[in-house]
């Protein structure tokens, strides 16, 4: 602002007016982002900060958020997955739930089971962008008869709600022998992603103008080529997009999981998880523990691909 | 290489669009092309035919005698550029230029050469460095002529280049296509709606409308010797004008055009050709250059009317003219001094007049 004296007290009041106006638009703007980031970090602090404190500590009213006395035994628990601490049938009696410091008998299964979950997130990640990335590319691009029908068709299958879809599935999955088997998983979670992730790269590989492939082809790129070399390094952040939504489906799925998977052999996290709630007896801090250890994947899968996610890759494609 | 020949060539869309009917075409070897026509007419789809990105439906095409109906784009040696240039965003102008070269497996110090030779033509090798969204339209333009000239490709193919650069540009870049075309010396097939620039470059025009080829010809040809109204109507600025009317046979010999009062003397060629067509109602084509105040060269070359408007284009002038109620338009001189509203005479160049079928539209002189 200048300190140029106005001429008229109207003016002054009008900037004074002005100024007031942006700083309470700031502090509402601040005050609401304050709140939002209360809302979603605050479950997860509690859920780290538990994970380390002791039974006792966690059912104190009020509640610590500062563990006072912080134990790393649940994570040892998980780790070293030691018998003599687990409980089972026979020796639950012998500990007292009140003190806390039991660990489920499933402990042990834990690391295991994260490895399922890493095993078919990944595959589902890798075998998306096999298959959805080309399909993507010649539904927006080689336009052929039926090729409407074709997207239409696309698009219904992932109006149909999973739960429908759980019957039929679990039927395909025990006639082709694979129930209890990572595989059975990872096909199942196909079906339900490539759809949405061939969706979402039409959308993004249409936007991007024909002419950008045609002059590919004519500078000597077989359609592969053409794909390869141009369309998907400027599809990167749609890409990611697709990284992301299908890691993140595989990994918290919860009910497909549920239906074809009995043993270590094939349990996910989550089906783990959950299993721990309905123990003979319940420990929240251990519970809380492997659901650190369960977002800490989805985490770095974040970290990793968020800074990909940048918008105006493809300015100047075209005149403009 | 590299003559290319349409032999009945047709193209239907997936959607049953038939854009292009019935091509039949030679173009020849080290050639400028150019295919004129409206929006919509099918030049495009023509170009794509040629370039492989676009499906031949019937018929067939032939590079030098060999049948290339089913040869992918990467496969035949042409290149191409687009009215939108259609630049790799992600590329640096040196790899958008190189990338024809690196499919092709050009060694990596000729690919450099090659890049930097056509930078230099085009006076963009201070760009190299750059991306094409740090260029202005005008550099864009080059980098995408740089991309298709260092492949030295058989066929230069051109989807309106100049449409997206202002009109100086346009006009300088003309000129350097044109050299281009002579530095190169391979077949170019040229797109444009644009008249001016067909006229300019061309050694040769194909002039299309629905996908149908209405002529073929050089500049000369095309705009001296039109062979229906609408290659008539689409070259020239302002447009020819035409006057409904019917031939008139007197004494044998003298044929002349009649509507109402007016009447104009066929000459030489013209003349012989309508001999035998006393009353055949016929549609005169007038160009708007070829009408002359100054001559005087008898009753039967005037033509009557109102001045309606006066347009001043610089070098000249247009004049609306009220003739018997249609509105015709005529470059004359700009020394000439009308106010609107007065009645004059205008002479007609005899010599130069288009005749053509009533219904049809045809051209009964050429
Ligand atoms: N992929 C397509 N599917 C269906 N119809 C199409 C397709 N591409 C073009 N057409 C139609 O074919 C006709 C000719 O198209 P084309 O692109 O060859 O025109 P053009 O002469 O190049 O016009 P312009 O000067 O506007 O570029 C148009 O009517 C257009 O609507
Ligand atoms: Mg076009």
């Amino acid at each position: 602002m200048s300190d140029v004296p106005s001429s008229s007290t109207q003016v002054v009041d009008y900037r004074r007016r002005q100024r007031l106006a942006r700083i309470a638009q700031r502090l509402i703007i601040f005050g609401g982002s304050i709140l939002l980031a209360v809302y979603v970090i605050a479950p997860v602090t509690w859920l780290v900060s538990s994970s380390v404190q002791t039974e006792a500590e966690i059912v104190s009213v009020p509640p610590h958020w500062i563990p006072e006395e912080p134990t790393l035994r649940n994570f040892k628990a998980i780790f070293s997955a030691t018998e003599e601490e687990t409980v089972t049938y026979e020796t639950r009696s012998g500990q007292d739930p009140a003190a806390g410091g039991f660990i489920p008998s499933t402990a042990s299964s834990l690391l295991p089971a994260m490895a399922n979950s890493l095993t078919v997130a990944t595959l589902v990640v890798i075998l998306n962008l096999l298959v959805a990335v080309p399909a993507a590319y010649s539904l927006a691009k080689i336009r052929t008869w039926g090729r409407n029908a074709t997207v239409y068709f696309i698009l219904i299958t992932r109006v149909i709600p999973d739960i429908a879809l759980v019957v039929p599935f679990f039927l395909v999955i025990r006639k082709l022998g694979m129930l209890d088997t990572i595989g059975s998983l990872v096909l199942t979670y196909l079906a339900v992603t490539v759809p949405f992730s061939v969706f979402i790269l039409l959308q993004y590989f249409e936007g991007l103008p024909d002419e950008l492939d045609k002059a590919a082809r004519v500078d000597g790129c077989s359609r592969f080529q053409a794909l390869i070399r141009v369309f998907l390094p400027l599809s990167l952040p749609s890409l990611v997009a697709v990284v992301l939504f299908t890691f993140l489906t595989s990994w918290n799925e919860f009910l497909l999981a549920l239906m074809f998977t009995q043993t270590e052999a094939s349990q996910t996290l989550p089906i783990l998880l959950a299993a721990f709630t309905s123990d003979f007896t319940i420990s929240f801090s251990f519970i809380n523990a492997a659901g650190v250890l369960a977002i800490i994947p989805p985490v770095i899968v974040a970290i990793i691909f968020e800074r990909y996610i940048v918008s105006g890759l493809t300015a100047g494609a075209v005149k403009g | 290489m590299a003559g290319i020949r349409f032999e009945s060539v047709g193209k239907k869309y997936s959607n049953g669009f038939h854009a292009v009917k019935d091509l039949n075409l030679d173009i020849r070897d080290k050639e400028f092309l150019v295919l004129l026509g409206p929006s919509g007419c099918g030049k495009s789809t023509t170009l794509n035919m040629i370039a492989g990105l676009e499906e031949v439906s019937d018929g067939r095409l032939l590079f030098d005698d060999q049948m290339v109906n089913y040869m992918p784009p990467h496969r035949r040696d042409v290149a191409m550029v687009f009215q939108s240039y259609a630049l790799y965003p992600h590329k640096t102008v040196f790899d958008n230029i190189a990338f024809g070269l690196q499919m092709r497996k050009v060694p990596r110090e000729e690919t450099a050469r090659r890049v930097q030779d056509a930078a230099d033509k085009l006076e963009i090798s201070h760009l190299l460095d750059r991306r094409p969204s740090q260029l202005s339209g005008g550099q864009r333009q080059r980098v995408a002529l740089g991309r298709a000239m260092v492949r030295n490709p058989a066929v230069f193919l051109m989807d309106e280049p100049l449409s997206n650069l202002d009109a100086a540009l346009r006009i300088s870049m003309r000129a350097e296509i044109k050299d281009l075309h002579h530095a190169m010396q391979t077949t170019f097939v040229y797109v444009t709606h644009d008249q001016a620039e067909a006229l300019t470059l061309a050694d040769r025009i194909v002039v299309m409308k629905d996908g149908v080829v209405q002529q073929i010809g050089t500049p000369d040809d095309i705009y001296e010797r039109p062979q229906n109204t609408f290659v008539a109507s689409f070259l020239g600025n302002p447009p020819i004008n035409y006057i409904d009317g019917a031939v008139e046979v007197s004494d044998g010999e003298t044929v002349s055009f009649v509507r109402g009062d007016l009447k104009l003397k066929f000459a030489g060629e013209t003349a012989r050709k309508l001999a035998s067509s006393n009353g055949r109602e016929i549609r005169l084509g007038i160009r708007a250059e070829d009408v002359d105040e100054t001559r005087s060269s008898g009753e039967d070359s005037l033509i009557r009317g109102k001045v309606n408007s006066v347009l001043p284009v610089g070098s000249d002038q247009f004049l609306g003219f009220d003739f018997c109620g249609e509105e015709l338009f005529f470059r004359v001189g700009k020394d000439l001094d009308h106010a609107l509203g007065e009645n004059v005479a205008l002479s007609v160049d005899l010599s130069r007049l288009h005749v053509f079928d009533k219904a049809s539209g045809a051209s009964l002189i050429w």
